[in-house]
């Protein structure tokens, strides 16, 4: 029998769709009798719905500044014909 | 299926890079730095991991001639980012510490009674949208505060597979974990921002 705990431990795997047939239809038994791992489940997904949207704004502007300066120091010696200064 | 995951406009822009186009590098930096900086710091400190990007940017300037398009522009530069930063460890003869032993966060495996059953069972409302509870800066500023207290490793594997939807095989091979210990880190990871969600919910704090 699938407790609770066991399927919180194993719960990305099974949004992920990692867990092999016979894990899978354990899991949704469990969930079909237990509201308590239903809504975790579905909090979880929720959550990592909510990472995804927020974390691809992050952007460190101080830090673009300054790989924009060392690129073109390095493009402009290198349309100058120049040697690359290390 | 097509093999080619990458769209017409990475075509443009990998052909600026190529021809050395300073918009083009300009935009590939702004598009890529976020995810290049999430391969670096799971093998290193801030500090370094700024520098083995910065360096790698400087790399591509001449490395892209090379690129062939098979693995897609950002894979392509998180290899790159990853080869440095290991070699950046090995040099200071340095490894990456992470915990794989247990799936289950502490805090959350707190919640059950000893039958295994929820003890404190989940409080969270999933009926809001994720860009719903995006809109709350509040939350947003609280997801920042709790996505940087997480161990390095951790948050570089969320990124990488959940930001910037990584396949399981890619994550891996950048980041030289196995398939089951990368699923440790995402699980570990996921429920830390869970509980952190619940909470805020909850309370309306961080
Ligand atoms: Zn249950």
């Amino acid at each position: 029998m699938l407790m609770c705990r066991d399927l919180a431990r194993i719960a990305s795997d099974y949004i992920d769709g990692e867990l092999g047939t016979s894990k899978v239809m354990s899991v949704k038994m469990h969930l079909l009798m237990c509201g308590r791992c239903r809504s975790f489940i579905g909090s979880l997904r929720a959550s990592i719905e909510l990472m995804s949207a927020h974390s691809s704004q992050q952007l460190d502007e101080d830090l673009v500044r300054r790989i924009d300066e060392r690129v073109s120091e390095s493009l402009n010696a290198r349309n100058s014909g120049g040697t690359k200064p290390e | 299926m097509g093999t080619a995951t990458h769209h017409p406009d990475e075509d443009i822009l990998i052909n600026g890079l190529k021809s050395g186009n300073q918009g083009a590098f300009r935009e590939a930096v702004r598009l890529y730095t976020p995810g290049m900086m999430a391969v670096a710091r799971f093998y290193l400190d801030h500090a370094s991991a700024e520098e083995i990007v910065q360096d790698c940017w400087v790399t591509v300037i001449d490395a892209i001639q090379t690129f062939e398009g098979r693995s897609g522009l950002k894979t392509w530069l998180h290899r790159i980012v990853a080869n440095r930063a290991k070699n950046h460890l090995r040099k200071a003869k340095r490894e990456v510490n992470a915990d794989f032993s247990e799936a289950l966060d502490p805090d959350l495996a707190a919640r059950f009674a000893p039958n295994g059953r929820w003890a404190t069972p989940p409080s969270l409302k999933s009926n809001e949208s994720a860009q719903a509870l995006m809109e709350n800066g509040a939350l947003s500023d609280c997801l920042d505060q709790h996505l940087s207290a997480l161990p390095e490793t951790q948050r570089s594997a969320l990124m990488l597979y959940e930001a910037h939807q990584h396949k399981s095989d890619d994550v891996c091979n950048i980041l030289d974990v196995s398939a089951s210990n990368l699923r440790v880190l995402l699980h570990r990871a996921r429920q830390k921002i869970f509980l952190m969600v619940e909470t805020f919910q909850e309370t309306g704090e961080c």
